[in-house]
């Protein structure tokens, strides 16, 4: 039974590491531009549709496709962002919060269109393979997705300290007007931060195509659970999302041994994800948000 | 004494922005706060109308405590306050913001909506009663706020720098306006700046310096009070 | 003057129409297959989100929070009157009671722990998603609600304390006066004080509270009310449908589908459901009949994989979307419809039309 649970860990500390990266996407959004994005799970979706079909098509490994998904994600985001999400950055919340939604259902219903609801997956050569410490199976593609994204993600820390952009972003989420105010173009900064977390998450599901399904839903489920976790590390903290996605992470991943079904393991991150919501600390949650 | 503050403090993490703060005001006076910027007037207001939560301290309305009660209950009780950054509903007309003060009294939107005319009347306002309130000047929002007020027909009211963006000449309509609210019987706070309205208007006045009470009287004495005119000193104050 | 002979001339028309839905004008203005039975199925699902839309309307609309889990409240509703009818035979009309009141106390509850817990904007709309969620997944695991199977509401024929009839008409006319009902409602709230609290919450809502207004009890009243009256349309959904299952009813889709038209026509106006689900829900059908989807992915990537020349593949990859591809033509249109309004003309129709042509309201 403990090697079930040490397995459990290390599988959870593993996916914890993408969750970390996901989580990561929403809270430099959120952090810079104030805006929850709905729509954040379907750019993952969109990450491994790439993925897939680059090597259905072309035969290309998912590790390069990852590298060219982040300046093609990055991309997306920025165009996103300038035409869609800036006309709305002095309209209500609700209508905010609702273009999000509306591009969510656009995604996720063109997925549905161009490629049907069916399952698909990449099967690797290497896969299924795992090699094992301390009697605990570790899988090769988790490893490498869990390490890419926490490297990833602490690259992405370092750019927010060490670079000047880097520190722009960061003036922009602590005083918007003020760093206008010191010559910043905060609409520029919109767009980055936009399209740096949208190629985070969209990284994110690259390198999950090989050990996880790809479909058109996929994507709520994961923006949820970057809810959660952004929630639980506090909104806008770097550090934060990633320490909230490993815990996350371990979880889910004991949830699953120690719940009868699937289902049930949803029904515990919903709960977990309102009693959060419910309990967390006045202070966590600063800005528009109390 | 129909509102008495004893001793509140407040903190806000290092800082001690109302520090051991008392004072009263009697029925139908016209109490004047002053200090200079930073010194937690809002700060006080907020703790006396119910929008913050003293760390020590009571205040009590005609005798009763209403620390810990909401604001809207705190309005029900009979006192109302307005803000320094005005706040109306901004895509209402003028009549409808003020019915929202009127409601409080009356359940019936036929009643609130002739109440509410009768105060817009009170403060020279009726002719503006079908404007949008967003669409309205600041002298004219300001005179908005009031009237929401004192539609609630609070026993007390808490007026917030009223005169800040008024012209010289809107400051002398406000006197006047504020005079009359007292003689219908309302008591009033007020904060202000501007340093000859509120000697001329207030029969009593405290004053605020780093969120202490360091000083109370009359105008003519708190003018020549040592402690004021340091406290001031320095201040860009329209004396 | 003129709005109310517009409203007088359309109820008209709207209450004969299943006098005349087989005639021969309306086959020959019609598309094939859109006449009779098919038309007044339209018109009754206009009804129908017409009535969610404005129950919506209340929360989302007047008082301003964003639910986005109302498709737990239809379930509610649903449930409750089937399995009171399944189980203890009891007519689906006093079932819709109960279900409003089961419905309305789930909105209460859904309410009382987020604004107590002060849960606002995407917050708040967050929670929503979690509770329906959490609902829909309790009722697949709960035997006595039939679990992923559903329930199954017998056929009873003709009778109206069963809730059922063989015939369209008498449903149409039931959703339209649903309809029309819950407008009044919304009309004589509007004009309350609930209304302008509601408003004024909406609006500012610390101004609210300065003002006198409790503002948690306004925002809980409207959850309630909007819940229950969401709830009885959910009854009338299973009794119409004679078939509910969670992952139909209970989904952010359906959520989603209930505020579109709100938002499209005009939240927080009286008409504006109404408009909206007249303008688009005839455009949602009409997609899901021209891309009805259901084609089959998995041949299409085996396609995509294979050896087969590129002209041939693209060509099929077309087949396959040109009957809809894999599904989701109409929600794409809704996602779409909604980032333009969001953008465009953010309080919804009804309002801009208004403001162009210069009516006052």
């Amino acid at each position: 039974m403990s090697t079930l649970v040490a397995q459990a860990i290390v599988s959870g500390l593993l996916i914890g590491g993408v969750f970390a990266l996901i989580a990561l996407g929403l809270t430099l959004i959120f952090g810079v531009m104030k805006i929850i994005n709905f729509a954040h799970g379907d750019f993952l979706m969109l990450g491994m549709y790439f993925a897939f079909f680059l090597s259905v098509m072309a035969g290309v490994n998912p590790y390069i496709s990852a590298l060219l998904s982040l300046p093609l994600f990055f991309a997306l985001g920025w165009v996103i962002q300038a035409r869609l999400i800036r006309p709305v950055l002095d309209a209500p919340e609700n209508i905010q919060i609702l273009v999000t939604v509306g591009i969510s259902l656009v995604l996720q219903n063109a997925a549905l269109f161009l490629f049907s609801p069916d399952f698909q997956s990449l099967r690797l050569s290497y896969g299924a393979q795992t090699f094992s410490v301390a009697g605990v199976a570790v899988s090769y593609v988790r490893l490498i997705a869990c390490v890419v994204s926490l490297s990833t993600s602490v690259g992405v820390f370092l750019f927010l300290s060490r670079t000047d952009t880097g520190k722009a972003l960061r003036a922009c989420a602590e005083q918007q007007t003020g760093a206008m105010v010191v010559g910043i173009d905060v609409g520029r900064m919109y767009k980055i931060a936009f399209g740096l977390g949208t190629a985070c998450v969209a990284l994110a599901g690259v390198l999950m195509t090989p050990f996880f399904y790809i479909a058109p839903q996929v994507g709520l489920p994961f923006t949820l659970i970057a809810f959660v976790t952004v929630v639980l590390g506090g909104l806008g903290s770097v550090p934060g999302a990633l320490v909230g996605g490993l815990i996350i992470g371990v979880v889910e991943s004991l949830g699953e041994i120690l719940l009868p079904s699937p289902s049930m393991k949803q029904m515990a991150t919903f709960s977990v994800f309102l009693l959060i919501l419910l309990v967390r600390p006045q202070g966590l949650l600063g800005g528009r948000m109390t | 004494m129909l509102l008495e503050a004893k001793n509140l403090t407040r903190r806000f993490g290092g800082l001690v922005a109302v520090n051991d703060v008392s004072l009263n005001v009697d029925k139908g006076e016209i109490v004047g706060l002053i200090g200079p910027n930073g010194a937690g007037k809002t700060t006080l207001f907020n703790l006396l109308s119910g929008f913050l939560k003293p760390d020590l301290g009571d205040v009590l309305l005609d005798g009763v405590s209403i620390v810990g009660l909401k604001p809207h209950q705190i309005c029900h009780m009979g006192m109302s306050r307005t803000f320094q950054i005005v706040r109306p509903f901004p895509e209402m007309t003028v009549l409808d913001n003020v019915m929202m003060g009127a409601f409080s009294v009356h359940a019936k939107a036929a009643e609130a909506r002739k109440q509410a005319l009768s105060v817009l009347e009170r403060v020279g306002f009726r002719d503006m009663a079908d404007r949008r309130a967003g669409d309205l000047p600041v002298g004219g929002r300001k005179r908005l706020e009031i009237a929401k007020v004192l539609a609630t027909q609070p026993r007390l009211i808490l007026l917030d720098e009223v005169m800040a963006g008024l012209t010289p000449s809107e400051h002398n309509q406000m006197i006047e306006t504020v005079r009359r609210i007292r003689s219908g019987g309302v008591t009033i706070v007020i904060i202000e700046h501007v340093m000859p309205v509120i000697m001329n208007l207030s029969d009593r006045i405290y004053v605020l310096h780093h969120g202490q009470m360091i000083a109370q009287g009359v105008p003519e004495d708190i003018v020549r009070d040592p402690a004021v005119v340091e406290a001031y000193l320095g201040e860009d104050m329209a004396l | 003057m003129r709005l109310a002979i517009f409203l007088i001339v359309g109820l008209a028309v709207l209450l004969t129409l299943p006098l005349y839905a087989e005639s021969d004008l309306i086959v020959a203005i019609m598309p094939e297959g859109l006449t009779g039975s098919a038309l007044l199925n339209v018109f009754l699902l206009i009804f129908l989100f017409g009535y969610w839309g404005q129950c919506w309307n209340i929360l989302g609309g007047y008082a301003g929070q964003l639910s986005l889990g109302h498709a737990a409240y239809v379930g509610v509703g649903a449930y409750t009157s089937s399995l009171l009818y399944v189980n203890f035979g009891l007519s689906p009309w006093i079932g819709m009671l109960a279900g409003m009141g089961l419905s309305g106390l789930f909105g209460f509850f859904v309410g009382f722990l987020s604004f107590h817990y002060r849960l606002t904007g995407p917050f708040f709309a967050l929670a929503t998603i979690a509770f329906a969620e959490l609902l829909r997944l309790t009722i697949l695991h709960v035997e006595f609600t039939g679990g992923s199977l559903g329930i199954l509401i017998p056929l009873t024929g003709d009778n109206f304390w069963d809730f059922q009839f063989t015939n369209k008409a008498p449903y149409y006319y039931i959703a339209l006066a649903m309809m029309v009902a819950v407008t009044a409602v919304v009309y004589w709230i509007s004009r309350s004080r609930l209304g302008y609290y509601m408003h004024a919450v909406r609006q500012d809502e610390q101004a609210a509270a300065a003002i006198g207004i409790d503002t948690i009890r306004t925002k809980l009243i409207a959850t309630t009310l909007s819940a229950a009256l969401t709830g009885a349309g959910g009854t009338f959904y299973a009794q119409y449908s004679q078939y509910i299952v969670p992952d139909d009813i209970i989904t952010v889709a359906l959520s989603i589908e209930i505020i579109l038209r709100t938002i499209f026509g005009g939240s927080a106006t009286v008409f504006g459901p109404i408009l909206g689900s007249f303008m688009l829900t005839p455009v949602a059908e009409a997609t899901r009949v021209l891309f009805p989807g259901g084609g089959s992915g998995t041949a299409v990537v085996q396609m995509f994989a294979s050896d087969a020349p590129v002209a041939e593949k693209f060509d099929a990859y077309l087949n396959f979307l040109s009957t809809g591809g894999g599904g989701g033509g109409a929600l794409f249109l809704y996602g779409v419809v909604l980032i333009l309004v969001c953008i465009n003309m953010p309080r919804g129709v009804l309002p801009w039309l208004q403001s162009r042509f210069g009516r006052p309201r």
